[in-house]
C-alpha cells in the first residue's frame, strides 16, 4: 500500500474538523516488503538508551478514569563509554502494528519498522557528570519512537535525553507489566478544551519526570539545565510545562500549534518556533502569532521552506518502508533530519551551554531553506 | 499520516457547513476520518432539484468560510429558498421584511415618504422584483446603512419560518485558546424567575465574586451574550443564605474553562452505579459512553446506569438512538413526519448489544433536540426513569442548509419530530417520571438532589 506523505499535510490543515485517523488515501497493490532502514548517524560521542517506568500515584490517569495513578514510559538517551553491545530497540513489533493501524496503514511492514536500526547500545552506563537534560514529548497518537533520530545526536552530543511516551495519547504505549495501551484519548479529541487539557496534562507529565530524573540521577543530570522540545502537540505541550513550571529554562515548539495560555506577564525564558511554511506570520493557524507576542525573552520564529510537519519526525526517515511516498518538491528526509538536528542543537547548546550559536543569528547560506521569520 | 491535532486551522469543516447531499452520518464519519478532500466533493453534491421551475435553485453549502456583507441577493437566495423547501407564502416572508425595514427607518430618524410596500399579486418572482425595486431605491438614498439593513430583513424573514435558522460562521476572539469561554462566565436556571445561578464557569462572573444559588433579581441586558456582542449588563443580585442584596457590572469577555469539564462523556462509579455525564451527542458519542460503561463495569458488578443528560442541547439524534438501543430493542424511538403528514419511525439500533442494566436518565431545560429525542422515547417506551425537570421542547427535527452565497448558510428543517406515542414534544418538552428541580439553596450548598433521586432508585 503506498501513500502519500502528502496526506500528513492535509490531515494537519484538516485537524480542526478532524482528529482521528483518516484512510488510507490509494490502496495501489503492495510492493515487495521493504528492508529496515538505518537511522541517520549522531553527530558526536557513542550513545546508551535505557527504558523508565515511572508512575505517578499523586493523580489518576486522566483519560482512563478507572486508573487511581499516571503511568509513563520514559525512554532515556546519555552519552556513554565507547564499547559494543546490542542496539536499543526502535520499537517492537506490536507497537509497530498499532501505530500503522491506528493511522490506517497497512500492518504488513510492522516487522521491517520495528527494525529500524538505532544507534543506542540498548542499557549502557551512563558516562559523565552535570550534563544538561533536555525533555522530549511527541506528537499526538505518535510514540516517543518517533522522535529517535533527534534525541540520538542530542545524546550524542552531550545531553541527557528524556522522551516522554504519554500514556493513552498515543497508538502505542507499553507498560511496565508488557501490556500495550492505545490512544483513549483519541475518543474526545473533538471535545471542546481537547487540546487545552492535554497539553496542561503533558505538563503535568513533565514535572513528574523531572522531580524523578533529579532525584535518581543526581550526579549525572545538571537539574539548572533543563529544556524541553516537542513536535506538533508535543511543541504545544513545551509551552504549558515551561508556563507551569519554572525549572524548565528553555523550549522549542516544532511545527506544534499552542494551547496553552501564556501568563499576561509574559514567558520570558528563551522560545524557539521551528515550523513549515503553514506556520508562517500571519497564517491560517494564529496561535503562533498570539503567543509571539507574549515570548519576552530571546525568541526566534524559523519557517523551514520545503518542510511538511512530520520533517522534524523520524517519518519521512522510514517512509520508505512503512509505503508512504513523499510530495514532489518536499525537502529529502535526510536533509530534513539534519536540519532538525543543527537548528535544536544550536539552541540548546546556547541556552543551556552558554556557547554562542552564529546559525540562530540570522539566514545562513548552508541552509537556505530556513527562513528568519520573525525575532 | 498524522491525525494530530497539533496544528490547527480555526475554521470549522465539517458540521457546520455540509450536511446536505450525503446522509449526515456518512458526512460525519467523513468528516471524522480527516478527509477534507472527499469532505468537499460530497458537499458539491446537487441537491434534488426540489425548488419550482423558473425559480433560482437552492444549493447545499459550498464549503466557502469566509463571510462577505449581507446583501439584498443574499436576502434573495434565502427568500426563494425557503418557498422551494417550505410550505411559507412568500407575500408574509415579503411583509415581515419589509415591516423590519420600516422599524429600522423610524427608529433611526431616517423614515422617507417612499418607504412604502409594494403591492403583492401572490407571483413570487414578480413579487420579488417589485420588492427589490422598492428596496433599492430606499437604500440608495441610506448608502451607510445598505447592508445592514439587507441583514435586518434577512433576520425578520428567517424569524417567521418556525425553527429556520440563519447561520453565519463563528467569529473567533483573537486572544481566544482553544477550550475557553465567551461572556459573563456564568449559568442560570431556566426562566422565568426568580432566575438564580447555577453555575459559575469562570471570568467575569468568578471575578465578581458570584456564586451558585446568588438569585439575579434584574438584569439589564444579555446573560448568554456571543462574541462579538460586549454590552456591559448589570445585574441585580441576591445571596438568599446572608440576605445580601448587591449589584454588579459585568462585562462579557474571553475566559479559560476547566477542559475536564468540558469533555462530552465523563463518568464515574458511584457505589456501583455506572454515573455518565454525556453533555452532546457529537459523532461517536454513543460509542464512547458504552465503552466508559464497559470499563467501569469491568471487574465488579453494576446496579444500574445513570445517564446525566442535563444540558445535553445539540448532536445527532443517530447517537442519541444508538445510546437508547442498549436499553432498549426493537421499537420505534420517534417519528420523523413532513409537511403533508407522511411519517417515518426511527428505529432503535438492535446493532448495540443490550446492557441489560437499569436506567435513570437526568433531564433539565437544557435538554434539547436529541437529547428530547432520547427523553421521549425512554418515557414512552419505559426503557428507564427520567428524574429532574421539564426538557427544553426545542427538538425541530432534521434540518437542511443551504448556501446563502456569502458564507452564511440557511438551515430548515425537513421533517418534525413526534415521540414514540406519536406526541409533539416541540414546543412541550418531556416531563420527567420524578420531578426534581434545581433550587437556588441546592446550587448554594453544592447538592445535586436529581444525582440523589437517581442513585436511591438504583442502589440494591
Amino acid at each position: 500500500m503506498r501513500r502519500l506523505l502528502a496526506a500528513a499535510l492535509l490531515t494537519a490543515v484538516a485537524a480542526s474538523a478532524c482528529s482521528a485517523p483518516e484512510p488510507p488515501r490509494s490502496a495501489a497493490p503492495s510492493a515487495a516488503p521493504a528492508r529496515p532502514v538505518t537511522l541517520p548517524v549522531p553527530a558526536g560521542g557513542p550513545i546508551g538508551s535505557t527504558v523508565l517506568h515511572l508512575t505517578d500515584a499523586s493523580r489518576p490517569d486522566p483519560w482512563d478514569e478507572s486508573l487511581p495513578a499516571r503511568e509513563l514510559k520514559v525512554t532515556l538517551w546519555y552519552p556513554t563509554k565507547p564499547g559494543d553491545g546490542p542496539r536499543a530497540p526502535y520499537m517492537s513489533v506490536k507497537e509497530a502494528e498499532l501505530l500503522l493501524t491506528g493511522t490506517g496503514m497497512a500492518p504488513e511492514s510492522s516487522q521491517a519498522l520495528s527494525q529500524t536500526r538505532t544507534h543506542a547500545v540498548r542499557d549502557a552506563d551512563p558516562a559523565g557528570r552535570g550534563l544538561p537534560l533536555v525533555v522530549l514529548s511527541p506528537g499526538f497518537t505518535k510514540p516517543m519512537s518517533t522522535l529517535t533520530s533527534l534525541a540520538e545526536d542530542l545524546a550524542a552530543r552531550g545531553y541527557v535525553v528524556a522522551g516522554i511516551d504519554h500514556t493513552h495519547e498515543s497508538y502505542a504505549t507499553t507498560l511496565a507489566d508488557g501490556r500495550v495501551v492505545g490512544c483513549l484519548a483519541c475518543e474526545s479529541s473533538n471535545d471542546p478544551g481537547f487540546r487545552a487539557g492535554l497539553v496542561r496534562g503533558r505538563a503535568a507529565d513533565v514535572s513528574f519526570v523531572l522531580d524523578r530524573l533529579t532525584t535518581a540521577y543526581p550526579h549525572l543530570i545538571d537539574r539548572e539545565r533543563i529544556a524541553m522540545a516537542g513536535q506538533s502537540i508535543g511543541g504545544a505541550a513545551a509551552v504549558a510545562a515551561m508556563v507551569a513550571d519554572p525549572r524548565i529554562r528553555a523550549g522549542i515548539d516544532m511545527d506544534g500549534t499552542t494551547y496553552a495560555r501564556i501568563p499576561d506577564g509574559g514567558l520570558s525564558r528563551p522560545f524557539l518556533f521551528l515550523g513549515t511554511p503553514q506556520h508562517a506570520p500571519g497564517g491560517l493557524d494564529h496561535s503562533w502569532d498570539r503567543d509571539w507576542r507574549k515570548l519576552t525573552g530571546w525568541r526566534r520564529w524559523l519557517v523551514v521552506d520545503r518542510a511538511e510537519h512530520q520533517t522534524f519526525t523520524d517519518v519521512p526517515l522510514v517512509a520508505g518502508v512503512i509505503g508512504l511516498e513523499s510530495l514532489p518538491g518536499m525537502l529529502p528526509a535526510a536533509r530534513g533530519a539534519e536540519l532538525t538536528r543543527a537548528y535544536v542543537a544550536a539552541f540548546l547548546d546556547l541556552h543551556l551551554r552558554g556557547r554562542p550559536q552564529p546559525l540562530l543569528d540570522g539566514p545562513s547560506p548552508r541552509h537556505p531553506e530556513v527562513r528568519f521569520a520573525a525575532q | 499520516m498524522d491525525p494530530d491535532p497539533g496544528v490547527m486551522i480555526p475554521v470549522r469543516i465539517g458540521r457546520a457547513l455540509c450536511l446536505r447531499g450525503l446522509p449526515v452520518m456518512t458526512i460525519l464519519r467523513i468528516a471524522a476520518a480527516g478527509l477534507s478532500l472527499l469532505l468537499a466533493a460530497g458537499c458539491s453534491t446537487p441537491a434534488p432539484p426540489r425548488a419550482e421551475a423558473g425559480l433560482p435553485a437552492c444549493s447545499p453549502p459550498s464549503g466557502s468560510v469566509k463571510m462577505t456583507p449581507t446583501t439584498i441577493d443574499v436576502v434573495e437566495r434565502a427568500y426563494f429558498c425557503i418557498l422551494g423547501e417550505s410550505q411559507a407564502d412568500g407575500r408574509e416572508l415579503l411583509t415581515v421584511a419589509f415591516a423590519a425595514l420600516v422599524r429600522k427607518l423610524v427608529q433611526d430618524g431616517r423614515d422617507l415618504p417612499g418607504a412604502v410596500m409594494p403591492a403583492l399579486t401572490g407571483d413570487r418572482v414578480a413579487d420579488w422584483a417589485a420588492f427589490e425595486t422598492r428596496f433599492r431605491v430606499i437604500a440608495d438614498r441610506l448608502p451607510v446603512l445598505r447592508d445592514g439593513l439587507a441583514a435586518l430583513m434577512l433576520v425578520a424573514m428567517v424569524g417567521a419560518v418556525r425553527h429556520a435558522r440563519w447561520e453565519r460562521p463563528p467569529e473567533v476572539p483573537p486572544d481566544h485558546h482553544d477550550g475557553d469561554g465567551y461572556g459573563l462566565g456564568l449559568r442560570t436556571s431556566a426562566p422565568p424567575s426568580p432566575l438564580f445561578v447555577t453555575a459559575v464557569d469562570g471570568g467575569p462572573a468568578r471575578a465578581a465574586g458570584l456564586r451558585p444559588g446568588d438569585v439575579i433579581e434584574s438584569a439589564d441586558g444579555e446573560l448568554a451574550p456571543v462574541y462579538p456582542d460586549a454590552h456591559p449588563v448589570r445585574l441585580r443580585l441576591l445571596r438568599p443564605g446572608t440576605g445580601r442584596r448587591w449589584s454588579v457590572t459585568l462585562t462579557p469577555g474571553v475566559y479559560p474553562r476547566d477542559p475536564a469539564a468540558l469533555r462530552v462523556v465523563r463518568s464515574e462509579s458511584r457505589g456501583g452505579v455506572a454515573y455518565v455525564r454525556v453533555s452532546g451527542f457529537p459523532p461517536d458519542a454513543a460509542n464512547r459512553a458504552l465503552r466508559a460503561i464497559s470499563r467501569l463495569r469491568a471487574g465488579r458488578v453494576l446496579t444500574g446506569v445513570v445517564l446525566d443528560l442535563r444540558g445535553n442541547g445539540d448532536g445527532s439524534s443517530t447517537e442519541a438512538v444508538r445510546l437508547l438501543s442498549a436499553f432498549v430493542h426493537e421499537k420505534v424511538t420517534a417519528h420523523g413526519c413532513t409537511a403533508d403528514g407522511r411519517c417515518q419511525g426511527v428505529w432503535t439500533d438492535d446493532t448495540v448489544p443490550l446492557l441489560g442494566l437499569p436506567l435513570v436518565v437526568l433531564v433539565d431545560h437544557g435538554c434539547a433536540a436529541a437529547c428530547e429525542h432520547f427523553a421521549a422515547a425512554v418515557k414512552d417506551l419505559r426503557a428507564g426513569t427520567l428524574v429532574g425537570a421539564r426538557t427544553a421542547g426545542a427538538i425541530p427535527g432534521p434540518a437542511r442548509r443551504f448556501d446563502l452565497g456569502n458564507g452564511t448558510t440557511l438551515s430548515l428543517p425537513h421533517r418534525h419530530h413526534l415521540g414514540p406515542g406519536g406526541e409533539v414534544v416541540d414546543g412541550i418538552g418531556v416531563p420527567p417520571d420524578r420531578h426534581v428541580p434545581p433550587t437556588a439553596r441546592d446550587a448554594a450548598a453544592g447538592r445535586d438532589r436529581a444525582l440523589e433521586a437517581a442513585l436511591t432508585l438504583l442502589r440494591p
